[in-house]
């Protein structure tokens, strides 16, 4: 197995896909995060709206990070890695590569045991890559504004850090087993991308019109990702204007158990899968 | 004789259709085997039977004296699908190192396999702009980079030219050499010539399981090529 997490830490990091996408999440996070609620901040001094204006400077101050880093991550961050853990795995389909792996390789279990070890390593890679950037950023912004840093305590980084790697690990997880499920990368990245980005959205809005719905709605694993980011965000029922994706439907610990409860199911049918059928 | 791989009475349905008819075979250790046979007559499938992937509906396949297919052959098995299975997206440095780390080998001896292969130049090149000849070596390099004892290769030298088949062909020789066992299948009747032992192999069936100097005789021709087709046609004509 330890020659399976070291042979796939080497295929993803040697990935040009990987890199694109830590890229494209560290730009979205620094943009939305930071670039927009700045020139947003500017603004509302100029035009004299103090409460907007300190509103903002609290989201783009330091002890807003763990915020920050979390509220992209049910929608944008988890379609990233979505498609990074689908292509991951699907690929090993697409170029007959689990093929030769199985046969002359170490056991099934243990090749799907190191490609997800790999993952993992690589989603804490893009956290706290992610972290240090918000932070630095941050540091900037706010000393350029001549402003004081305030910074978050440790415990308000480590609900940060874990809350962001769990909805970052059951998106990965969903797109490791879309990948095996449809033997490829391009039909699983596509579908998951459909399903975070489209139809947990269209279904939220139905069950609002349905009352029916609602049961399934409020436990979807967007639903589960989105509360988690509200409850580290601090964002509540009644704030409006949020990120994309943040809902306010179950409380934090209620979240994040059935996050784990995901990730764990969405790992198990995937092992399932990979030892079973044909490569 | 040692006996790396035995096949008993193999029978093999495909797609719901009979494709290997109860055939039975040894394969030497330490020599070139070669498999040649038409078309679709059934080489892939045997050799799938031999490293364990291919459901088998009756009949036994022992390799290195365990059953085909045991956990415990893994390591000790190389096989070169028929088509590239190399990832397209990265160098073909980075996917012989790919597979060399799943064995625990060292990055040198993944740089010498890629030059065993004739592809120094090409190391850092993305495998999926390769030229065709490239790209199966490219995967050839990721069979061999672990040293297996039984090497399984499926038709490891299409699309090269001569000088590069010649090399390739020197190089099994030095691995049966050094103790390995190689089964290779071909169309090629002068690459024929460069095995040790033939298995002739013809509509799921085994029409031939000698020397090249042996099929020859039987076919009283000193060309391969004939000698096959003398093969082909006599079996036809007992079977009408
Ligand atoms: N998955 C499959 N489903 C149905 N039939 C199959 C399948 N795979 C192979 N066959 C059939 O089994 C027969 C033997 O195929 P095999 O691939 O073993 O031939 P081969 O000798 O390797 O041919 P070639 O020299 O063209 O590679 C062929 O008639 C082929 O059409
Ligand atoms: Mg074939």
């Amino acid at each position: 197995m330890i020659g399976s997490v070291r042979a796939e830490l080497l295929r993803l990091t040697r990935w040009p896909v990987t890199w694109v996408v830590t890229g494209v999440w560290l730009a979205l996070n620094v943009m939305f995060g930071y670039v927009f609620d700045l020139l947003g901040y500017r603004d509302a001094v100029s035009s004299g709206d103090r409460r907007l204006a300190a509103e903002l400077l609290a989201q783009i101050s330091p002890a807003g990070v763990p915020a920050t880093m979390t509220q992209g991550l049910p929608l944008f961050g988890g379609a990233l890695v979505l498609v990074l853990a689908a292509v991951s795995t699907g690929n090993g389909y697409g170029w007959n590569t689990w093929k030769t792996v199985f046969t002359q390789g170490p056991p099934r279990l243990a090749a799907f045991g190191g490609t997800m070890a790999a993952l993992a390593v690589v989603l804490v890679g893009i956290v706290v890559l992610s972290l240090v950037v918000d932070l630095a950023a941050s540091a900037v912004v706010m000393t350029a504004e001549s402003q004081a840093l305030t910074w978050p305590t440790i415990g308000e980084l480590a609900e940060g850090v874990g809350g962001a790697l769990l909805i970052a690990g059951m998106w990965a997880a969903a797109g490791a087993m879309l990948g095996i499920v449809a033997k490829g990368p391009a039909l699983s990245a596509g579908l998951g991308l459909i399903w975070v980005l489209v139809v947990e959205n269209l279904l939220r809005g139905v069950s609002g019109l349905l009352g029916a719905l609602e049961p399934v709605t409020d436990y979807l694993p967007g639903t589960a990702a989105g509360s988690l980011a509200a409850a580290i965000g601090g964002v509540t029922g009644s704030e409006s204007g949020g990120a994309p994706g943040v809902v306010t439907i179950l409380t934090g610990p209620s979240a994040a158990t059935l996050l784990t409860g995901y990730a764990v199911v969405f790992m198990l049918v995937a092992g399932f899968l990979m030892a079973r059928r044909d490569a | 004789m040692d006996t790396a791989v035995e096949v008993r009475e193999l029978v093999i349905r495909r797609g719901g259709r009979e494709v290997l008819h109860g055939i039975s075979a040894q394969i030497q250790r330490g020599v070139i085997t070669g498999l040649l046979g038409p078309s679709g007559s059934g080489k892939t499938t045997m050799m799938r039977a031999i490293v364990g992937v291919q459901v088998v509906r009756s009949g036994r396949v022992t390799v290195l004296g365990r059953p085909a297919g045991s956990p415990a052959l893994r390591r000790t098995i190389g096989y070169l699908t028929q088509s590239p299975s190399v990832y397209a997206d990265l160098t073909v440095r980075e996917n012989v190192r790919y597979f060399a780390s799943l064995y625990g080998i060292a990055s040198d001896d993944a740089d010498q396999t890629i030059r065993d292969v004739g592809l120094a130049d090409q190391a850092r090149q993305l495998v999926g702009t390769l030229s065709g000849g490239q790209h199966s070596r490219a995967s050839l390099a990721c069979a061999l980079v672990s040293r297996p004892e039984l090497l399984v290769l499926d038709e490891p030298t299409v699309g090269q030219d001569p000088v590069l088949r010649d090399e390739l062909w020197k190089r099994f020789r030095q691995l049966a050499d050094d103790g390995a066992t190689l089964l290779v299948s071909s169309h090629v009747m002068d690459e024929a010539n460069r095995c040790d032992r033939l298995l002739l192999i013809r509509e799921g069936e085994i029409i031939a399981d000698d020397t090249p100097a042996a099929v020859k005789a039987a076919a009283g021709t000193d060309d391969l090529d004939q000698a096959f087709l003398t093969l082909v046609r006599n079996r036809t004509e007992e079977g009408s």
